[in-house]
């Protein structure tokens, strides 16, 4: 059986050879964690390819019962939590544990803020009754023309609804990075978790940078 | 853990400021009718964003390759998933396989009687064509 050598540090876990290992092994795993999501992702994207091509007409001008500025208030909100999170692991590198605590708490608000957008949209689109499926009962004068509207707002609601789930199981992982780096288990010598699930946070502002221009800005 | 490369402060900040500023220029030109290159241009410049995100952000351009070739595998099987799928939902109407006509989507949907059935390209197929679908010259 190996030894721990004792000077080594304590989150070295003994089947790792040194502490640069085990930290590229986890971003390696967690890389291909993100693969896994891509792939989640791609099979609603075909979805919304496939139908596109199918009713384009319909997208062009259903797309226009979305609010492009609520989309771009969440654009700004997301594209700016992305850069607090990027800045909360430059601050524990440069071991400034209130700075980090500080930016973590501000991703966490923007992404809160990003979810209170997202319900506002929501909450008006069940009201007049733009929703998926079977669901879907929106007549206005803006829409009677559709050709089978309910098809985008269900690729709209399941594509939007599990982007923001990631946004919300973020959010979880946020608060118990701000936790963990204020009890100060995380320094500039190990903050694996807080790289980790910046990758994760940086994924969910990428997969909004491609929902946004496909269904508030369409041609 | 020292050893590892701390992006300088400015280079978040530009790449920030940078992202900030394609998207608007995505929702700008997004009002201008480029006709089908609005779509191209809207994806490039969500590429463009995407990357900076992935390579600053997400720190692929320090890391060591490897990262970089699972995530790029990652699109690679999106493309191909792509690919397969259309070769197959763009030529249906050529076998007169037509999914639509034969079993029309919008008959789950409330507002059923009041539109035409259509085909796989959203032209109307049976006796309700006759009435009124102004999305044609909507485009």
């Amino acid at each position: 059986m190996e030894h721990h050598n004792p000077d080594s540090p304590s989150h070295l876990k003994h089947y790792f050879h040194d502490v640069n290992q085990q930290y590229e092994t986890s971003k390696f795993a967690m890389w291909a964690f993100i693969l896994t999501e891509v792939l989640t992702f791609a099979g609603l994207f075909v979805a919304y390819i496939v139908y596109r091509s199918w009713y384009p007409d319909m997208f062009v001008d259903a797309h226009k019962l979305l609010d492009v500025n609520k989309g771009l208030m969440n654009t700004i909100v997301l594209i700016t939590s992305s850069l607090t999170m990027a800045l909360a692991i430059w601050a524990i590198q440069k071991n400034n544990k209130k700075l980090s605590v500080l930016m973590l708490v501000a991703t966490f608000i923007f992404a809160l803020v990003f979810l209170g957008i997202k319900y506002l949209e929501y909450s008006h689109k069940f009201e007049v009754g733009q929703l998926p499926g079977e669901f879907y009962s929106y007549m206005g004068p803006d829409a009677v023309h559709l050709n089978n509207p309910h098809i985008f707002f269900s690729i709209y609601f399941i594509m939007t609804g599990l982007h923001g789930l990631h946004v919300a199981i973020g959010m979880g992982l946020i608060a118990w990075l701000i936790y963990s780096t204020q009890k100060g288990n995380l320094t500039s010598e190990y903050y694996t978790p807080m790289e980790m699930i910046g990758i994760f946070w940086h994924l969910v502002d990428l997969i909004w940078i491609y929902l946004f221009p496909l269904f508030y800005l369409i041609g | 853990m020292s050893e590892h490369h701390i992006t300088p402060l400015r280079t978040y900040l530009i790449i920030a400021a940078s992202l900030l500023f394609l998207s608007g220029v995505t929702v700008w030109v997004s009002y201008i009718d480029l006709g089908s290159f609005n779509i191209v241009l809207a994806m490039f410049v969500a590429t463009v964003k995407a990357s900076l995100v992935a390579f600053f952000f997400m720190h692929l351009l320090w890391d060591d390759k490897k990262n970089l070739t699972m995530f790029l595998m990652s699109l690679m099987f999106f493309g191909i998933f792509v690919t397969i799928t259309m070769l197959d939902t763009e030529f249906r109407g050529d076998l007169g396989l037509n999914p639509e006509t034969k079993d029309p989507i919008n008959k789950r949907a409330a507002f059923y009687d009041t539109l035409p059935l259509t085909d796989t390209h959203g032209h109307p197929v049976d006796e309700h064509s006759d009435k009124h679908h102004e999305d044609k010259d909507h485009h």
